[in-house]
């Protein structure tokens, strides 16, 4: 009996959500609505979760400060479980309770899914850890899709913030590159390294590529070893770049190594022992970044356990750059606040200056993190903006 | 800045003329290689050359070889020697057990030697899956100061690893060898590489030689384990490194053992090359097709025997 009654009162409050939901005057009321597709169960659920009690945490703060234009904030969170199918149901339901726009997805592949519902229903969601360029441009039409965005850099960007890096912090003139070319990842970094390394004025002494699963390098670094270069970028993940490094070690070769994010485990130095020590790499985002300490300290105080890096802090641009088009365009309407969002620039936020790409609605210059391995430790060498 | 077209043929004729030292070193890396490639193929050829199937789980002995040597030098302390001990005997137990649950009810029945390697397969997959299930799929390693230790020579470096794992595999091959050759119980195990029942019809326990088999079998993936957990890492699937030593049985000649160091060492010295001086992305392309044109014009390989004997 308490069953059926239960069911009755949810049947009634889910009517009740939807018909606030439908209504056109979704933003006259006293709460903006923002939504947030996040994988809260399953393999992504470690990076999902922290993301949504960031955005509860900052919300929460926000609305206690007087909420925006006189508004509170309301956050409506859906669990995609990382998963397309789900990410494009999660994505209805967001727009059918009236959201202005949408915070999230981590998984480029739910993202994708997810701009076949955005798209026509005119609501624009900012990805936060999807790096894959098809999340904002069309593959087939080349176009920018109208209401995707995104806060994280594309991977092959962590190249040319490698290259930046490496030419001018470094002042290093000679790279070669070793890249797995069963890997979008590790060719497209080694790709825009090699171009900005370049622009820069250095020169590529020698790009070799080796096949996924390739445990042996020692053939391949002997003839790197003859072009003697100050840089051996190695944009592989921590198996093969450990491997790489300790071989390269092992035939004498004195170089500089300096690699990706896929690096970012602790497994490099296990792995790669002291060979490794001294080598520096692109990370999106680290818990020592001096611009978030504030606001990994309230988290830490709140949820008792740091947030795991980098979708709180995606997921908090991405809810600033929403409130300042709320802000700019007077209103909640999501295909004004998709334009407003087009042309974001040099707007504050968590992890710095957020600048949008209008032709690919990529951030530009997001600032990245250069890692330096020292002591068997990842430590924050410096936070780097690139030009 | 040079266009870089005619900055990689220069470097190309450099290396292919006077780079001496890349020479050397692709030598060496090769003999290297094609050392530990021998010590697996070997291990192949043996139960090949008794059994005549190809079994595929020796990829999963060496593996569960690699882990002992690991777990017991990094973890337990033990010294180096014992490390190398306890593998080789880890393993040539587990060889043996294998034998025993898997193919000796298959032997017992006379089933075709396609079940042999069927069953192979899954014991592979299965010890693969155990160790998932069990120690997990992370990567382990040796400590660097032990295994980066070079010395110099001739403009190239020479790890003492390398150096020690190929002499240490021809030493324990030729030991195999002249067992073979002049022990009672290595003329048995030819004779039965010729004929296993009428070796059994001339008084041969047969289910004490195959075991016998096994267990050099295994005593051998035993060092391959370890020398390859100590030059890359340990993990469950670093056994799939032996499709490269079948390989090298194959071109050698299955069921040689001559056949397959010489196999060994041709694929281990002929791939480094192709990776050095063409690209190592088209290495195993080169590798196959060697393995494809050798069977076309030689299809028992360099030493094999003749397959109508064994049919």
């Amino acid at each position: 009996m308490r069953k059926k009654w239960l069911a009755v009162l949810m049947a009634v409050s889910i009517f009740c959500l939807m018909l606030s939901g439908c209504s056109p005057a979704a933003g006259k009321g006293d709460v903006i609505k923002i939504g947030e597709a996040v994988a809260l169960t399953g393999d992504n659920s470690a990076w999902g979760q922290p993301e949504k009690n960031a955005l509860e945490m900052e919300i929460a703060k926000i609305n206690a400060n007087g909420g925006v234009m006189g508004k509170q904030l309301q956050l409506i969170a859906y669990d995609t479980r990382g998963d397309a199918t789900e990410g494009v149901n999660v994505t209805k339901r967001l727009i059918s309770d009236g959201v202005c726009a949408i915070i999230g997805p981590g998984q480029s592949g739910v993202a994708i899914a997810m701009s076949s519902v955005t798209e026509p229903g005119k609501v624009p969601f900012i990805a936060t850890s999807a790096t894959n360029p098809k999340v904002t441009v069309d593959e087939k039409t080349g176009q920018v899709r109208k209401f995707s965005f995104r806060t994280c850099f594309i991977d092959p960007f962590q190249g040319t913030v490698a290259a930046q890096f490496a030419a001018k912090d470094l002042k290093l003139k000679t790279a070669a590159v070793i890249y797995d070319v069963g890997s979008d990842y590790s060719s497209w970094l080694g790709k825009y390294f090699i171009e900005e390394f370049e622009k820069q004025g250095g020169k590529i002494v020698a790009n070799e590529a080796f096949r996924s699963g390739e445990l042996d390098f020692r053939a391949v670094l002997g003839k790197i070893k003859e072009t003697q270069p100050e840089i051996l970028f190695i944009p592989t993940m921590q198996k093969e770049a450990s491997l790489i490094i300790k071989q390269s070690a092992d035939l004498g070769i004195k170089t500089q190594y300096i690699g990706g994010d896929g690096w970012a485990s602790p497994d490099l130095v296990t792995l790669g022992g002291p060979a490794v020590e001294g080598s520096y790499f692109v990370n999106v985002a680290s818990l020592e970044d001096p611009d978030i300490q504030g606001f990994v300290k309230e988290y830490k105080e709140k949820y008792k356990a740091d947030p795991v890096m980098p979708n709180p802090v995606m997921a908090i641009d991405a809810l600033y750059a929403i409130i300042d088009a709320i802000k700019q365009t007077n209103g909640t309407d999501p295909v004004k606040i998709a334009e407003q969002l087009e042309k974001t620039k040099d707007l504050q936020v968590l992890s710095g200056k957020l600048t949008i790409d209008p032709a690919t609605h990529n951030p530009l210059n997001k600032p990245a993190i250069i890692q330096k391995v020292e002591g068997g430790n990842f430590i924050l060498f410096k936070k780097y903006v690139t030009e | 800045m040079n266009p870089p077209a005619t900055f990689f043929s220069g470097f190309e004729l450099k290396s292919l003329l006077g780079g001496e030292p890349l020479f050397i070193q692709t030598l060496i890396t090769g003999l290297s290689i094609g050392g530990i490639y021998a010590l697996m193929a070997v291990g192949y050829s043996l139960v090949f050359s008794i059994l005549n199937f190809s079994n595929f789980a020796y990829g999963s002995i060496i593996m569960l070889g690699a882990y002992i040597a690991y777990f017991s030098f990094v973890k337990l302390g033990m010294p180096m020697g014992v490390a190398l001990v306890l593998s080789i005997l880890g393993s040539a137990a587990l060889c043996l057990l294998n034998e025993r649950l898997a193919y000796s009810p298959l032997r017992k029945r006379k089933a075709s030697a396609l079940y042999f390697m069927i069953s192979a397969m899954g014991t592979s997959i299965f010890l693969e899956n155990l160790v998932y299930a069990t120690i997990g799929a992370r990567f382990y390693a040796f400590p660097q100061e032990f295994t980066g230790t070079n010395f110099e020579f001739m403009g190239t470096s020479i790890g003492m690893l390398d150096l020690f794992a190929i002499i240490f595999a021809f030493v324990a091959i030729y030991g195999l060898h002249y067992f073979l050759q002049n022990s009672r119980t290595g003329i048995a195990i030819r004779a039965a590489s010729y004929d296993i029942q009428v070796c059994e019809l001339n008084g041969v326990n047969n289910t004490r030689l195959i075991g016998l088999v096994f267990v050099l079998a295994g005593g051998l993936a035993g060092i391959s384990g370890m020398f390859l957990g100590m030059r890359y890492m340990v993990y469950p699937t670093m056994g799939w490194i032996t499709s490269k030593a079948y390989i090298a049985a194959v071109i050698g000649g299955l069921g040689s053992l001559p056949g397959a160091v010489v196999g060994g060492v041709i694929l281990g010295v002929l791939e480094t090359f192709v990776s050095a001086y063409v690209s190592s992305v088209v290495r195993d392309v080169f590798s196959f097709s060697l393995l494809v044109v050798l069977l076309m014009f030689m299809p028992t390989g360099l030493f094999g025997k003749y397959l109508e004997e064994k049919v």
